[in-house]
């Protein structure tokens, strides 16, 4: 019924997105991907797209695996750009029947649909190229507060331990004849099985918590992984980040 | 799924979110140190949160498409004020994992769903302190369906919002979001009326943060 969330599948993959340093990485990546969507013309956020594209290619991961992650997301945003061609006030440019196509709808939403995949394909160059434990120790050297790191690293682990055990109770439904249904009676039967599932996460917290301390858990996260920055990390993240400038300077100066 | 994506709002909108956040993660945080260490909630407070990432991976048919389980009010009933953070990271694990929502908007969405969250759990208290024992069960129904239901409803609203400060030009996409949600709302109520009945019976203490 669920599937695991592997964006990190890729991740031992050997490519120059995979050898870049992960604190780079992810700094050189986030001020892209806040370049981007805030890029106020449609052909430099194209250019932007065009880029993220090219990152994704340079990262060597499968692009059947990109698709298959973009499916949801991308009904998502593709109804909301429908919805803002259609009903965006403005210069009309196509009809069809009773609706028209309006030039400022069509601008304004190619320009929201471009800025979101070019964010949404960001995040497989920049998450996808390490294994996602990796990428909370780098969150945790960058300053990030150590509480947060701490939540994330837990919670990250706690999500697969926890989609087994619901995928366990949700079997047993299933074979006691459960069907689900839109209806009052399946969904209050749902609560009682999410109430089952809280009930069991709370117990094993109790658990877990104890078996935490008694290893010597003092509150403040511990890892061993070292980080070796170079100067090839630097050239790398400092091109990066120009490219996401020049957007904005391209986009006010109206050089393009 | 009341998830805005990455490249819709402007600066300031988002700017605005991630200062909220920032502030409401930091005023929680301090909240639970000031009655004990941190150190014994994080680990309970994570293994919640990743139960409610699991809970909102739940699908449900409605008509022809179907809706995700968005729990924003029962997070609320369930950790109190520390909800806000487990919200918070439960977004970031969906933006990084899912790609659902964005790196960008996490700010604004925590708000979207946070507040509600917060506003659920009062619900929940005041509504405990108003009608004192009376039967549990039921009682305790009634106030998770309704905080329940109200904290999705105000999770909408707040969506809305954020997309209104953009322009009455997109009045017909948010009335679309609204409509859209109407179902959710119902959905939610009925489910977080459910939990709440259960865990009342089960494990009163993980009910009322």
């Amino acid at each position: 019924m669920i599937e695991y969330p592997e964006i990190d599948r890729y991740a031992s993959l050997d490519s120059p997105l995979h050898r870049f340093d992960p604190r780079a990485k992810l700094i050189a990546f986030l001020s892209l991907i806040f370049s981007i969507v805030l890029v106020p013309d449609l052909k430099v956020a194209f250019i932007g797209l065009l880029f993220a594209v090219f990152m994704l290619i340079l990262s060597r991961i499968p692009l059947t695996f990109v698709f298959h992650y973009l499916e949801w997301v991308a009904i998502f945003i593709l109804s909301f750009f429908v919805i803002l061609i259609f009903t965006f006030p403005g210069e009309e440019i196509a009809r069809f029947y009773l609706l028209s196509i309006t030039a400022e709808g069509l601008y304004t939403g190619s320009l929201i649909t471009v800025r979101a995949f070019s964010a949404l394909i960001l995040i497989f160059p920049m998450i996808g190229t390490m294994r996602f434990d990796t990428t909370i120790k780098a969150l945790y050297r960058l300053r990030v507060p150590g509480s947060l790191v701490q939540m994330l690293m837990f919670t990250y682990r706690y999500i697969f331990v926890l989609m087994d055990e619901f995928q366990s109770i949700w079997t047993a439904m299933e074979s006691r004849g459960f069907q689900l249904r839109s209806n009052f009676y399946a969904l209050s039967t749902i609560g009682k099985a999410l109430g089952m599932l809280f009930v069991r996460s709370y117990e094993r917290a109790e658990r877990v918590y104890q078996a935490m301390c008694s290893r010597g858990y003092t509150g403040n996260p511990r890892t061993l992984v070292e980080f070796d920055i170079r100067m090839k990390d630097y050239l790398l993240a400092v091109s990066i980040m120009g490219f996401a400038v020049s957007l904005h300077i391209a986009s006010f100066t109206g050089v393009i | 799924m009341v998830h805005i994506s990455d490249g819709i709002l402007s600066l300031p909108v988002l700017a605005a979110g991630w200062a909220i956040t920032a502030v409401l993660i930091a005023v929680a945080l301090w909240w639970s140190k000031r009655k004990g260490s941190i150190a014994e909630e994080i680990p309970k407070l994570s293994v919640m949160t990743a139960a409610f990432f699991v809970a909102s991976l739940v699908h449900i048919a409605v008509g022809p498409t179907s809706v995700h389980l968005i729990l924003c009010g029962l997070v609320g009933i369930m950790l109190g004020i520390l909800a806000y953070p487990a919200i918070f990271i439960g977004l970031l694990l969906q933006a990084f994992l899912f790609g659902h929502g964005g790196v960008t908007v996490l700010g604004v969405n925590t708000v979207d769903m946070g507040i509600p969250a917060l506003v659920a759990y009062g619900i929940f208290k005041a509504g405990n302190k108003l009608t004192p024992s009376k039967s549990m069960t039921s009682k305790a129904s009634i106030l998770g369906a309704l905080a329940g239901g109200i904290a999705v409803a105000l999770a909408v609203s707040l969506t809305a919002g954020m997309l209104y400060t953009l322009g009455e030009e997109y009045a017909w996409a948010i009335k679309a979001l609204i409509l859209y949600h109407i179902p959710i709302i119902v959905i939610e109520a009925i489910i977080a009326g459910s939990v709440v009945a259960f865990l009342a019976r089960v494990k009163p203490e993980l009910i009322g943060g």
